[in-house]
């Protein structure tokens, strides 16, 4: 599958920044999954767990209190202050 | 003379504990400083994407109407002051209050003991500043400047050029700057004024927060500076008090060897 570049912000750094093939969260107005090519982006994240999709279909999991979910040409960003990962 | 000599002696270990002191000193700021650099530079990552969002944004026409983004006269300035928590850090402190000189009617939220000293204001760390207490000045700020109780908000920080220079800056945060830029093709959801109204907040903290870490990485910085030259001035000083002991011992030796000559009557 197409991957495209992730990254997730926090005020201590970045907590992650790679190549993904989907990250599915909670937006504002309900669940989503982000696909590469998807068409630019801008929504804020309800508390939820955020799972990030790799292309040898291992994939990893985090927790948020919120945060700001923007999809651009460049590649996603995630800025959240309170990412977990679990 | 002999008072000269232990005067000297007294002078020599006072000095010779400076110095102790001095190096220690220059220890533990060259032991925080590589942590206090890393800090700076992952807040400032965040401090960036967030200027990004901020930015998409503020170059839509129909966020433009937003309370966050109307310029009003600047006559009610409101300051936040980073200073240091500690002293013995050079110029660091006297140069951002030297620079808040400028600004003699301005309100002032201080972060950093020094500063807080200076403006009888309650205590807040800027060692320890937490993401959490930027969200709490970060809310009040907007919601006070959503009542209109300020016309503008700024931080006074000092600026990392290199581990040598540090620059003391005023960066302002409200009201926030029209952009322009390609906004057509971006989908907001719910819309550009409810994210942007959200966003604000969270950007207030993030500005904040880096640009706390960024002094408290100059606060450090100018601290080993500082006990290094003060170091290179002790060790200095003790040469010269050496010099002047050795020469008032070798007087004090020489008087007494000619009086026992004299004394000897030969």
């Amino acid at each position: 599958m197409r991957e495209y570049n992730l990254t997730v912000s926090s005020p201590d750094g970045n907590i992650f920044c790679g190549n993904v093939v989907a990250v599915y969260a909670r937006g504002i107005e309900g669940d989503l999954a982000i696909l590469a090519g998807h068409a630019p982006f801008v929504t804020f994240l309800k508390p939820c767990e955020v799972r990030i999709e790799f292309n040898d279909l291992n994939e990893i999991k985090g927790k948020v209190d919120g945060g700001i979910l923007s999809v651009s040409d460049n590649g996603v960003i995630l800025q959240s202050s309170s990412f977990r990962m679990i | 003379m002999s008072q000269d000599i232990k005067t000297l002696r007294n002078r020599i270990k006072s000095v010779n504990s400076t110095l102790h002191l001095t190096k220690a000193m220059g220890l533990v700021a060259s032991s925080k400083i590589r942590r206090a650099v890393e800090g700076m530079i992952k807040s400032k990552e965040y401090a960036e994407a967030l200027h990004k969002t901020v930015d998409t944004l503020t170059s839509c026409r129909e966020c433009h109407n937003s309370v966050y983004l109307q310029e009003r006269p600047a006559e009610r300035l409101r300051i936040i002051v980073v200073a240091g928590d500690k002293g013995m850090a050079g110029g660091y402190n006297a140069g951002i209050f030297r620079f808040m000189r400028d600004f003699p009617n301005a309100e002032i939220i201080a972060i950093g003991k020094r500063a807080c000293d200076r403006y009888n204001l309650d205590f807040c760390s800027s060692e320890y500043f937490p993401v959490s207490k930027a969200y709490e000045i970060a809310v009040k700020q907007c919601k006070d400047f959503e009542d209109g109780l300020y016309d503008k908000l700024a931080v006074v920080s000092t600026r990392y050029v290199s581990a040598l220079s540090q620059v003391p800056e005023f960066t302002e945060v409200l009201p926030l700057k029209k952009t322009k830029g390609k906004s057509d093709s971006v989908i907001f959801e719910p819309d550009e004024m409810t994210i942007l109204n959200s966003v604000v907040t969270e950007y207030v903290a993030g500005v904040l927060t880096q640009l706390v870490r960024e002094s408290f990485a100059c606060e450090v910085a100018a601290r080993r500076a500082a006990m290094d030259s003060a170091g290179k001035n002790a060790t200095e000083i003790i040469e010269s008090l050496q010099l002047s002991y050795n020469r008032a011992r070798q007087g004090a030796i020489t008087q007494e060897i000619t009086e026992i000559v004299a004394g000897s009557g030969l």
